[in-house]
């Protein structure tokens, strides 16, 4: 028999989760403080790039962004189906730009760790990089070629996910103001809204992003979550095909989308939890991207936007079961990576509670790893 | 005792400057900028080092990392990360130092991409090149005591042996190298690369180095405030500990009280 599962936040993470677990048949109500997808979600370029996102080394973040990565294909299908809504999921491969042959040792760190994950990186340069992607500066030296990496739209994805929720069954109860999370000792979980409404079930899953710092004295845990805010903007192309690739390079990064627009982030600002969006903001990335493809100069972007990412001390999320209270789950701090990760999480969180071993090792993201308690 | 006044007496000088910590900082890997804001603040490191590569070398103050960083002046110590002979690694510097960055500069040139460890010979070179054009040169190098005398000849301004290869934690693996270094320098010693705890800190300080560079124990600690921090307190420990003369060592007890001194009369 299933179990009622309640999931606190209705980003990316939490619909996910929802839908991993209503998909396992268990009975699920999403609380969100304002709407869906209103936060980070809504604001992240879409971009499935574990190899790019991650260029040091193969630890275990990695290596849940790469399971997830191979989970998109199966889970994008799924969303489509049940929500009866489509969004764009493009392979359009990415390049890692590099301005000095001095970066050659980097790039070729990188492909020689990332080959043995089943990636095919290649560095390519000259006239191989201007084939492929003909409308890059002339300055740019090299760049390392994932043809694996993806990505989606994010707006799309996420109410596509929503609407997947729905027809699942799961009750999504939103403009909620502020939740409390109330410890049960009976191993339920509980959580109360602003007007006083409770709402009960065998566990709840923390998935409230930025926010998740809030629940700290609730939890009887140090989270430290703080919002770093991304400002992003885009612009109509002035051809289809002008850019054919997600390009990253050390300053931001450009995703060209289906319908025609050129998606160009981000910056990571420490603002608090400030979603405005700054001239400053805005113009460092003007600023440079035109060191990407000249044509940018020219143009104007059509739209500009920000979100919060919600980045924690580490830079590893925080997914699992407190042991303290089992009735508890979180998947928050996801950061940068949050549409690209949210299948693994879902599944992860749902096989947590199914009592099942999730497909990876969770060690490093555990919920205790910042409450260090000095013994006396 | 403030570090301000620690340093009143025991001024650390390079390239005729007078820096207010001995702890050299670098601005790679933190997991994000408020934690990399907040770990360079508790630190109270001055010289901040980063990769040239990296950098937005046409406009540095709108660069993604430089930009989070003016909440104090500091010095900009860029490197040549990612350079494999001597040419690039000028090349890089020249390109640094006309953006108006800094004219100091920590030459790094490694040339195999498993260890990253320094190619010595090249490393003398470029060194040679940049003191004579006026760069305030601060070579990454390896902790042989000969190749460090030749680097401090050839005109650096402060010299950099690792203690281990870059990233590794494992901390001083000769130390014996390392005193020795210290015992012929004529210009400061930095230890720079390979430390991974604030022991492997005070060690290096005990050792006579005159300060310690870092940047992966401190951004991928769980807490790298905290351990910015811890690695700030070790660097004046160990000075300290260093200044004021250790005991010898003993094979047997002493008390430290007499006990005639003890009885009662």
């Amino acid at each position: 028999m299933g179990k009622h599962i309640l999931i606190l936040g209705g980003g990316v993470i939490g619909l996910s989760t929802a839908f991993a677990c209503a998909q396992r048949g268990h009975r699920v109500t999403v609380l969100e403080q304002g709407r869906c997808g209103g936060q980070a979600s809504g604001a992240a370029a879409g971009m499935l790039a574990p190899f790019s996102e991650n260029g040091e080394g193969p630890d275990d973040f990695f290596r849940l962004c790469l399971a997830s990565l191979q989970l998109y294909p199966a889970w994008q299908q799924t969303v489509k189906e049940v929500s009866g809504r489509t969004f764009e999921y493009s392979h359009t491969g990415s390049l890692n730009v590099v301005y000095h042959e001095s970066d050659r040792l980097a790039l070729a760190g990188r492909a020689a760790w990332q080959e043995r994950f089943g990636a095919q990186p290649q560095i390519v340069e000259g006239a191989d990089l201007h084939r492929l992607e003909p409308a890059l500066s002339p300055a740019v030296h090299a760049a390392l070629y994932h043809p694996d990496e993806s990505h989606i739209y994010a707006p799309d994805y996420v109410l596509a996910l929503e609407e997947a929720c729905r027809k699942s069954g799961v009750q999504i109860v939103d403009h909620l103001g502020s939740v409390r999370v109330i410890a049960s000792p009976d191993h339920r979980a509980c959580a109360v809204d602003k007007k006083g409404v409770t709402y009960e079930g065998d566990c709840l899953v923390v998935c409230n992003g930025a926010w998740a710092g809030e629940l700290q004295e609730a939890l009887g845990l140090q989270i430290p979550v703080y919002p770093i805010r991304g400002q992003i903007c885009a612009y109509e192309l002035p051809a289809p095909g002008s850019v054919r690739h997600m390009v990253f390079g050390s300053q931001g990064y450009v995703v060209p989308k289906a319908n025609g627009t050129l998606v160009c982030g981000a910056s990571e600002d420490v603002a608090g939890f400030d979603t405005a969006v700054t001239e400053r903001g805005i113009q460092r990335l003007l600023n440079w991207n035109h060191r990407l493809y000249p044509f940018l100069e020219e143009l104007e972007p059509y739209h500009r936007w920000a979100g919060l990412r919600p980045a924690t001390q580490d830079g590893y999320p925080l997914l699992g079961r407190l042991s303290q209270q089992p009735a508890i789950l979180m998947a928050a701090g996801h950061y940068r990576n949050g549409i690209l990760l949210s299948p693994v999480t879902g599944q992860a969180v749902a096989d947590l509670i199914d009592d099942r071993t999730p497909q990876v090792s969770l060690a490093r993201f555990a919920l205790e790893r910042f409450t260090r308690q000095p013994v006396r | 005792m403030t570090t301000s006044q620690q340093q009143a007496g025991d001024p650390l000088i390079i390239g005729g400057k007078t820096l207010s910590s001995r702890f050299f900082l670098g601005t790679g890997r933190y997991p994000n900028p408020y934690v990399q804001n907040e770990a360079i603040r508790v630190s109270e490191a001055e010289v901040l080092t980063f990769a040239i590569r990296r950098i937005n070398l046409e406009e540095p103050e709108d660069d993604a990392i430089l930009h989070h960083l003016s909440f104090k002046p500091f010095t900009y110590l860029p490197n040549t990360s990612g350079a494999s002979n001597a040419d690039e690694a000028i090349r890089i510097a020249r390109m640094a130092r006309a953006s108006g960055l800094s004219d100091w500069i920590k030459v790094e040139i490694s040339a195999n991409e498993r260890t990253l460890l320094p190619d010595p010979l090249e490393t003398l070179k470029a060194t040679e090149v940049l003191a004579a054009e006026g760069f305030t040169v601060l070579p990454y190098t390896s902790d042989d005591p000969i190749l460090c005398k030749r680097l401090e000849e050839a005109g650096a301004a402060a010299v950099m042996p690792g203690g281990a290869p870059i990233g590794t934690g494992l901390g001083i693996l000769n130390p014996y190298n390392i005193g020795l270094i210290v015992e012929e320098a004529g210009v400061p010693i930095i230890i720079d690369a390979g430390l991974g705890s604030a022991a492997d800190v005070v060690q290096a300080m005990e050792l006579g180095v005159d300060g310690v560079l870092m940047n992966t124990p401190v951004a991928k600690a769980v807490d790298p405030v905290r351990m910015a921090q811890a690695m700030k307190l070790a660097i004046e420990a160990g000075r300290l500990s260093y200044l004021s003369g250790r005991i010898p060592k003993k094979r047997y007890a002493t008390a430290s009280s007499e006990y005639e001194a003890l009885k009662v009369k």
